[in-house]
């Protein structure tokens, strides 16, 4: 609470501080390109980024500097403030005055955490320089790796912020020597991730040459071979990539007690102090030199020596000193004494408050404080926009593989526009926008209630006055009803015409507030850009290019020197508009501008319409979009949104959409199933994105929950050991009575089953049987099958044609593959059982296409085989379709899409028809007297008596109608049991459904492949969480150069919920999963498996009620789909709570 | 008249009486409650988990023991636990509490998810969720647009039928997607299931077996998975 009121207090002091000069001022300073600094602050979470960005805001006076620090300026979001820490990033425009030269610098603050490091992408591509900040107690963290190569990855120059030293002091008790080699150690560690990048870079680059020379080498074929061993390390100078205090990129500062110094600081102050030169010190004062005071000279060799380094002499034992004095022993005289010795004022009110901390940071604020020695260095360091490398020039204009030379030579020109950076009229408009973010209306400048000027105030004095004469007026002439006739004529006539225009006032007003009101609940986006170069101007046209945007196809379609105001036709991933508004970005405020001049960091308005998440934004057509941000975290946390009420659902719709917008990291897709998901970076994300959701862009209650998790049905060959691993053949089964019990209840009447799987089924007009076995396919095979659907596809749908005497046309190279395709399927069905197996397929299920088959093992039968594309030419001996031939197919696609274990699709089975008896010697006379009948007769005969079922029966009878033949319509025979053709489809699906059941039955279940980089000492937990989760892992190897280690492993997509936050949480963030769906995987233990070794007795015992997994997940499936799941209501009867009176 | 003896007396509590009238008298078990259903289903296999004595009663809340001459003209044995096991598959029983629900669980479930497999969302024509379906059944103020999954038919019919029988098709079908009229009618459309039979039946019966149809899909939804931008 307490919080919230300084924030207003804030906002309104900002308010009057931040006064039309000052914004003056910015436009003004916005124009001098060189004395511009575009940067942003990147750090592991808590570090201290939005602290040290308070310190740097109360410097331009835009709020307090007590509270510097405190308040979290840009952390304008309410969960931000409650949980502490940033979720998106924010930009400030800050004024900085150094050596008479005038600085315009664009902050732009970015989250530390894991979740949002999409931000930080969107951050650093804006940038040409980056603050990195590291704890001094933490040191180099996860993040901190990833945000030095993000910088690294997009060109920008780092400068360090050593934050937190106080810490050093007051809570690890480091005397100043221990702190100045811990400062050392940290300055290593970073200095040693930036070496391996750059390594890693300098390898990359020689493999690309290298494979560049073995090409060329190759091409020649000739030529004196060189072998040139050299990493080329040794060659590439990478000396000004280092942090190190004396080249003055490195900032020690306690951000939260506002102070900072770069040794340049002291430096200064010493060679005045000392006489010595400032140079001298500037070298000697970080590193091994020491103070000889005798010899006045600075000698090396402190630490051998024994020495105090000069850096710990000079300056940590100031601070120490201070520290000591003012926080711990709180000595009020010594104090005095440093105050005045170093000329600071400090306010009594300051010196006599109870809370140390608020006298240190008043006497450090003034001494050193930390905004201006982070801003010099900045302003000294970072380049200015201009300074653009030709190098990150190339790099941002070729996107993906294609190398800069491969662009249009128009594209090519553009280069130099980017160096220049101009502001010119004529320099062409180049913007990056790298994301949109939801402004509510009320924020915006333009509805923004503004202090209104002198004159306005006169105006509205005036008209006030007008008014209250009116009324008097009126007044006067209702008290004096017909006083003077004539002068009563023109008194009221003014009345009159006041109230009218009173009226009118008041209607306009209400329609404004009417609109206003309107404009309040929609969101308004407003995109985070950037201007490269010319000058963007309020009202200009200009074109807006997709990511997926191909300048060479635009310069074709579009005429020489044309502009985005002309009419041009259409482009794919081009559109035209026109600059709605500029803001200048405030943190929180917006403050409206009329152009934005190259270089600057700005937002603009009414984009919404024309980009996604990210655009490039131009004059020139010619201009290349921007390559894609790089993101270090790809989104993984899977859940299903649905709202509260269902009726609310095309809100939520259109929510998700405007989510998708406004965050450059988060998913939202529509399922097969229905389900409407959502893929955030992680559980912090996800909880963002659901309140945004439910407060911005939905309004609506929502509900966020698992998604379905698909599972596949298959059989395996009987297996050879128990479930003690002990060979099945030598024990002797321990007989089971229930299970005797349920082996006669599994199969119901007319339902034969022999011991090899056989099953045979009678229709129930006892005019066919079927005979049919389930046989599990080879892994290879099946795999073959889904690989090539699309194959599959256009065999059936050539047989398709065939059957009405048609011909499609397939092109030579897809007849190629599907030769290919079954050359590779006769190679993998090897053996005496699959002998002729592939000429003898007869369909492929379910939907045609699917993993399973369905082969043709009826003696005497032969079929067109589904090859017959192949076999065109060669027309072979006509074969005979036998009638109802599509009604076996019919039933098997049916079993195949849902299962008997969970109603899921199968896979991987074969259905091989053994036996097709027909007695088809019905009685055609009788045909039509029943035909009349057939429309109330059902077709009752699905013996699961799953009403779902009898309909698609029923509708699926009719494929089998293909008929030509007129004598075929015997086949519409018709009896008490419905239609002959959907009895016999009926009778194969619960031939296969049982012959299915008669094998060992499976669950296949999703796997995920899983990706973790993590570090030696978590690697433990790691494999903890993941044997836990059911995973596996396949293979563990270091990456080369570094201490990660990257672990390969496959998990269960069900196990995955919460899989990612949980390795997250346990390792410390110090590994990080990357989840991709790769294939179906079989479940090794048995659904329905009960004891039935004597070994098995011994281990699980009689009930056998150890968790069983795939259990599990059939019941939670037949649970969810209202299926019989066969478990008790009640476990133990006498447990039960008693409802009668204890009598 | 009985003498009221406290302590010879066993008192069941939770009790589920099972009756059956066999041979002209009336049989009762005592059973536990909640656990008839499981033992009839298979899923409870220990048969003292669900009868509370091995007895055979006439009146269960009287604690009047059926005779053994009765048992054995009825059952056919002396045998009580064989008694039992032949009252609790056939006999007739009050329902639980707690049976009821799961019972009413599951046909409510299986309901949602008919409708759900069944239906789509006739505006992006996907389905909808089985938790959103149970959703709008129970609280049944809420609307939601929702229509039966068309099923995609495919005929071809001989020319000199053609036209007669596409004016009677006509209302039948919801949308054609693709005619085709040169030698003979050729026609894609969208249907209602519950069409279908009649479609079928008019096909047969009017070209004499000459016309064919064919089921290209039985449920005309989106497949795959679509990104919302």
């Amino acid at each position: 609470k307490n919080c919230i009121i300084t924030k207003c207090q804030i906002t309104w002091r900002s308010k009057v501080k931040m006064g039309h000069t000052s914004l003056e001022k910015i436009i003004a300073l916005q124009k001098k390109t060189p004395h511009i600094r575009n940067l942003c602050i990147l750090a592991h979470v808590d570090h201290g980024k939005t602290t040290l960005a308070d310190c740097l805001v109360a410097s331009n006076g835009i709020i307090s500097s007590r509270l510097a620090g405190k308040l979290r300026y840009l952390d304008s979001r309410e969960d931000e403030q409650i949980r502490g820490i940033t979720m998106k990033s924010s930009a400030i425009s800050l004024h900085y005055t150094t050596g008479g030269n005038e600085y315009l610098i664009n902050l732009i603050d970015s989250p530390g955490h894991v979740d949002f490091s999409s931000e930080v992408s969107t951050a650093v591509r804006l940038c040409d320089g980056a603050i990195v900040v590291v704890d001094a107690v933490e040191g180099v963290c996860p993040q901190t790796q990833v945000v030095l190569r993000q910088a690294w990855l997009e060109n920008i120059r780092p400068v360090l912020v050593i934050n937190k030293i106080d810490r050093l002091i007051v809570e690890l008790k480091l005397t100043s020597q221990e702190a100045y080699t811990h400062l050392q150690k940290i300055l290593e560690q970073v200095n040693a991730v930036t070496g391996s990048l750059f390594t890693s870079k300098v390898l990359e680059e020689r493999a690309e040459k290298d494979a560049e020379a073995q090409s060329s080498c190759t091409e020649n074929g000739s030529g004196d071979q060189v072998y040139d061993w050299s990493a080329g390390l040794e060659e590439t100078d990478d000396s000004d990539l280092y942090f190190s205090p004396d080249r003055g990129n490195v900032v020690f500062a306690s951000a939260i007690d506002g102070w900072g110094f770069s040794i340049h600081q002291f430096a200064e102050m010493y060679s005045q102090k000392m006489g010595i030169r400032s140079s001298v010190l500037l070298k000697t004062l970080w590193g091994d030199f020491y103070l000889n005071a005798k010899a006045k000279k600075i000698m090396k060799g402190a630490q051998s020596k024994g020495k105090k380094p000069l850096f710990v002499q000079l300056v940590l034992d100031n601070i120490w000193s201070m520290y000591d004095a003012v926080v711990t022993r709180r000595d009020k005289e010594k104090v005095e004494k440093m105050v005045t010795s170093l000329g600071l004022k400090v306010m009594s009110r300051d010196l006599r408050h109870s809370d140390p901390k608020v006298l240190l940071s008043a006497i450090c604020s003034q001494w050193l404080p930390v905004s201006q020695a982070v801003l010099s260095m900045v302003c000294e360091k970072l380049p200015s926009p201009a300074e653009i490398s030709a190098e990150r020039v190339e790099k941002l204009m070729s996107v993906g593989a294609r190398r800069f030379d491969s662009l249009p030579e128009q594209t090519q020109e553009l280069k130099k526009a980017f160096l220049d950076c101009s502001a010119d009229e004529t320099a062409p408009v180049i913007v990056f926008v790298s994301k949109m973010f939801a402004v509510d209306s009320k924020a915006l400048p333009q509805n923004k209630q503004r202090p209104l000027t002198q004159e306005e105030i006169a105006q509205r004095r005036e008209q006030a006055r007008q008014r209250h004469a009116e009324r008097q007026a009126a007044n006067q002439s209702a008290e004096s009803p017909g006083s003077a006739d004539t002068g009563g004529a023109s008194t009221t006539v003014a009345p009159a015409s006041g109230a009218v225009t009173d009226a009118l006032c008041a209607q306009t007003e209400a329609l404004s507030v009417k609109t206003a009101v309107e404009e309040d609940n929609k969101e308004h986006f407003v995109a985070f850009a950037r201007v490269y170069s010319g000058v963007l101007r309020k009202g200009q046209k200009v074109f807006v290019l997709g990511p997926k945007y191909d300048p060479s196809l635009a310069l074709r379609a579009l005429p020489e020197g044309c502009s985005a105001a002309d009419v041009l036709p259409s482009v794919p991933h081009m559109a035209c508009c026109t600059v709605d508004s500029l803001y200048l970005l405030m943190g929180r405020e917006l403050e409206e501008l009329d152009e934005v001049p190259t270089g600057n960091v700005l937002g603009i308005g009414g984009m919404e319409e024309f980009i996604l998440k990210s655009a490039t934004i131009s004059t020139s057509p010619s201009c290349p979009p921007f390559t894609p941000l790089n993101f270090e975290a790809t989104p993984i946390v899977r859940v299903a949104v649905e709202p509260k009420h269902p009726s609310e659902m095309p809100k939520l719709v259109r929510g998700m959409r405007l989510l998708n917008q406004a965050d450059p990291c988060a998913e939202v897709l529509i399922q097969e199933t229905g389900e409407h998901v959502l893929v955030t970076a992680g559980e912090v994300h996800l909880q963002r994105c659901l309140d945004d959701l439910r407060e911005r862009f939905a309004k609506i209650e929502i509900s966020a929950s698992k998604p379905i998790i698909p599972f596949r049905e298959t059989v395996i060959r009987p297996p050879k050991v128990d479930m003690v691993n002990e060979d099945m053949g030598k024990q002797q089964k321990v007989a089971v009575i229930h299970q005797v019990k349920e082996e006669q209840t599994k199969y119901p009447e007319g339902v034969q089953v022999d011991s090899t799987g056989l099953v045979t089924l009678t229709t129930p007009n006892k005019m066919a049987t079927v005979g049919v076995r389930a046989i599990p396919l080879p892994e290879e095979v099946t795999r073959l099958l889904e690989d090539n659907v699309e194959l599959i596809r256009t065999m059936e749908q050539f047989s398709l044609f065939a059957w009405e005497d048609k011909t499609l046309d397939i092109n030579q190279k897809i007849l190629e593959n599907i030769q290919e395709f079954k050359v590779k399927l006769e190679s993998n069905l090897q053996g005496r059982k699959w002998r002729g197996a592939v000429e003898r397929i007869w369909a492929f299920g379910p939907r045609r296409c699917g993993p399973n088959i369905l082969l043709n093992s009826v003696e005497g039968y032969r079929r067109p085989s589904v090859w017959q594309c192949l076999e065109r030419e060669k027309e072979t001996e006509k074969a005979e379709i036998r009638d109802f031939d599509n009604s076996i197919a019919s039933g098997f696609q049916l079993a195949t899409l849902s299962g008997p274990m969970c109603e899921e699709p199968l896979m991987g089975v074969c259905f091989s028809v053994e036996t097709w008896d027909m007695k088809l010697s019905a009685p055609l006379a009788q045909q039509d007297s029943i035909d009349e009948d057939s429309q109330t007769a059902e077709p009752n005969i699905d013996n699961q008596n799953e009403s779902s079922d009898t309909h698609e029966t029923n509708a699926s009878s009719a494929s089998s109608n293909r008929s030509r033949s007129g004598a075929e319509a015997a086949g519409s025979s018709v009896d008490c049991y419905g239609p002959f053709s959907g009895q016999l489809i009926a009778a194969m699906k619960e031939a296969c459904r049982y012959a299915f059941q008669a094998k060992p039955q499976r669950l296949m279940a999703a796997m995920y492949t899983c990706e973790i980089m993590a570090t030696a000492e978590v690697l433990g937990r790691v494999y903890a969480v993941l044997s836990k989760r059911e995973g596996r892992v396949l293979q563990e190897e270091m990456k080369e150069g570094t201490d990660m280690f990257i672990i390969k492993a496959v998990l269960p997509v069900a196990e995955s919920f919460g899989f990612a936050d949980e390795i997250r949480k346990r390792t410390s963030g110090l590994a990080s999963p990357q989840l991709v769906f790769s294939h179906w995987e079989v479940i090794s233990s048995d659904p329905f498996w009960v004891p039935t070794t004597e070994e098995e007795y011994l281990h699980f015992g009689e009930k056998a009620d150890s968790s069983n997994q795939a259990l599990k997940y059939m019941n939670a499936v037949r649970r969810r789909k209202g299926l019989y799941v066969e478990e008790k209501i009640v476990e133990h009867a006498e447990k039960q709570r008693t409802l009668s009176k204890n009598k | 008249m009985s003498i009221f003896t406290p302590t010879n007396q066993i008192r069941l509590t939770n009790v589920a009486v099972v009756r059956m009238k066999k041979a002209g008298k009336r049989f009762e078990i005592a059973c536990y409650k909640n656990k008839v259903m499981s033992w009839r289903s298979g899923a409870e296999k220990d048969l003292d988990e669900v009868l509370q004595t091995h007895t055979v009663f006439v009146n269960v809340s009287k604690g009047q023991v059926a005779k053994r001459d009765d048992l054995s003209s009825a059952f056919g044995t002396e045998d009580l636990t064989e008694a039992c096991t032949q009252i609790l598959a056939k006999g007739e029983l009050q329902v639980s509490d707690r049976e009821r629900q799961s019972q009413l669980e599951h046909m409510f479930r299986d309901i949602a998810t008919i409708v759900a497999e069944k239906c789509v969302n006739p505006e992006t024509k996907r389905p909808y969720t089985v938790i959103l379906i149970e959703r709008v059944i129970k609280q049944l103020q809420q609307s939601i647009q929702i229509q039966r999954a068309h099923m995609r038919l495919r005929f071809v019919l001989p020319a000199r039928d053609g036209k007669r029988l596409k004016e009677k098709l006509r209302p039948l079908i919801k949308t054609v997607e693709n005619e085709d009229f040169t030698e003979q009618l050729e026609m894609v459309c969208l249907i209602d299931p519950g069409c279908f039979r009649d479609i079928d039946e008019l096909i047969r019966c009017e070209t004499k077996g000459k016309g064919t149809l064919e089921v290209l899909s039985l449920k005309d939804v989106e497949e795959g998975d679509e990104k919302l931008e």
